[in-house]
């Protein structure tokens, strides 16, 4: 499996892929093949809870092709639980800033046609 | 970055076609703007050496490999060009490569032209191919739209700092200011923010008058060593820093989500260059894709504090003629982005401005114009800074 493929298959589980740099411990999203902080290239995974809250937030009215059928939708980045580190994703049923204030608590539940789908907790 | 630069560089001529719907094709309106800066300089297409040419989204006007085919109508077949993708920061980078060169004596006289062709492609599939552009595996891939990823900064920083959607909306209202005296811009019209403030909703909390339009057009710089611009004759402007920088190309990979690294980088490289600071600096065409862009680039190049730039628009502060002119020309936000010519229309109104040919819109006693513009979310960013002669 490409390392995108182990990433969305662990997404489909609820987790998040990482990479633990093993000469520094600096942590990053699985994609990365050196490290951020000391250029090594030796990683092990770790396996995080897919939980955290929304750093920021947009709601789509306006979409690229595909998602015309979902709109209003939410693209989130959200701070991971346990780590430093951020990812995006999708979020369904959000049609007002009311619907998501930044802090809320939310949880990756799959990975599909809209990438990583994220649902509040 | 520490280089030992041979030449010199100078910006001799300069031309763009108006920005906004154009029926012509990427092939046109290239060849349209590339003739007005070759006259603009006074020079036979025949001292042009070779060409850097900045465009994105050739295919969808079924034309890439643009630089074969417009040294061929310019009458130089024979001479190389080579085209540059950097996202919306294409033409700024482009820039970049033509002034290296001319810089290390390789070349003494360059053309740079930027283009794009995307309007005919209608709203759904320009922003569709735009949101090619961006960390597509984390970001285009979960929906996200450039409006949206701009707004995401923008939810950023009214969390963060002292802000409101009215006082994005005076970007947009002193961009349209100046945009109205430029007959090259796309968007000739004031608007108020309650224009702003009513206009749909695009991506929440930026509305359509947020965001500048999808644009066709083209524009062409000569660029060429201060002593063919001293035999030469005529006007020029000298190019006295350089600088260029990089983002994690995800807005979830950035320390903070309301400043773009690639700025910072590529503002202290051009400075440093220069030997001036941005005090220094009279007028700036800056990236205002969105209203927030702006408020976030004036905070990263210096010339406000980080929280600060907000308050600066709501003083009135960077319209034209006040502390410090932020897009005289009315920026990508009313000027237009056509996003492979963009950065080199900044070019093109610097140099308007060095000259005393920026009529109506003028910055009074301009002596240093700075060009700023990115790519995506600020990924890739060039800066270069100006000097009248």
């Amino acid at each position: 499996m490409s390392i995108e493929e182990q990433l969305i298959e662990n997404a489909k589980n609820g987790k998040v892929l990482t990479h633990k740099c093993t000469d520094c411990g600096h942590l990053h999203l699985s994609t990365a093949y050196y490290c951020l902080k000391c250029g090594s290239k030796g990683f092990e995974d770790v396996l995080l809870e897919g939980t955290g809250t929304i750093a920021t937030y947009t709601i789509i009215t306006v979409a690229p092709a595909g998602f015309e059928k979902y709109t209003p939708y939410a693209f989130v980045v959200i701070n991971l639980d346990n780590s430093e580190l951020r990812i995006s994703g999708f979020m369904a049923g959000i049609t007002t800033p009311a619907d998501l204030p930044v802090g809320t608590k939310v949880k990756i539940t799959d990975f599909d046609e809209r990438g990583i789908i994220v649902e509040k907790q | 970055m520490s280089v030992t630069f041979v030449e010199k560089v100078c910006v001799l001529g300069a031309g763009s076609t108006k920005y906004g719907k154009l029926a012509d094709s990427i092939a046109d309106i290239s060849t349209q703007a590339s003739v007005s800066a070759i006259d603009s300089a006074g020079i036979d297409p025949k001292d042009i050496k070779a060409s850097y040419i900045s465009n994105v989204f050739g295919i969808a006007d079924k034309q890439v490999h643009i630089g074969p085919v417009l040294m061929s109508r310019l009458g130089i077949p024979d001479k190389p060009s080579l085209t540059i993708e950097s996202a919306c920061g294409s033409g700024s980078v482009s820039f970049r490569e033509a002034y290296a060169n001319v810089a290390a004596g390789f070349y003494d006289c360059l053309l740079v032209t930027g283009v794009e062709k995307v309007t005919h492609t209608g709203t759904e599939w320009t922003t569709t191919y735009f949101a090619y552009c961006s960390d597509f595996f984390y970001e285009g891939q979960a929906g996200a739209s450039f409006p949206g990823l701009f707004a995401s900064m923008a939810r950023a920083y009214l969390t963060e700092f002292d802000a409101t959607e009215e006082d994005f909306a005076q970007v947009a209202v002193k961009n349209h200011d100046n945009g109205v005296l430029n007959p090259k811009a796309h968007m000739q019209k004031k608007i108020t923010v309650d224009d702003v403030m009513n206009s749909p909703v695009v991506a929440s909390p930026l509305k359509l008058y947020d965001c500048c339009p999808f644009s066709d057009g083209a524009s062409s710089v000569i660029l060429c060593s201060e002593k063919f611009a001293k035999a030469n004759g005529g006007d020029y402007v000298e190019v006295i820093g350089s600088g260029r920088g990089g983002s994690p190309a995800a807005l979830q990979g950035r320390e903070h989500l309301t400043t773009i690294p690639s700025t910072k980088l590529a503002v202290a490289d051009a400075y440093k260059m220069a030997g001036i600071t941005a005090k220094d600096v009279d007028f700036a065409e800056v990236h205002d894709c969105f209203t927030i862009a702006e408020i976030v680039d004036t905070e990263d190049l210096g010339f406000f504090e980080k929280g600060k730039g907000v308050q600066a628009v709501r003083e009135g502060r960077t319209k034209l003629n006040s502390d410090i002119s932020i897009n005289p020309s009315g920026g990508l936000k009313s000027k237009g982005h056509p996003i492979g010519a963009t950065g080199v229309g900044q070019v093109v109104e610097v140099f308007d401005q060095l000259t005393g040919n920026a009529g109506a819109r003028t910055v009074n006693d301009a002596k240093i114009g700075l060009t700023h513009n990115f790519g995506a979310t600020g990924a890739s960013c060039a800066v270069h800074v100006f000097q009248s002669v």
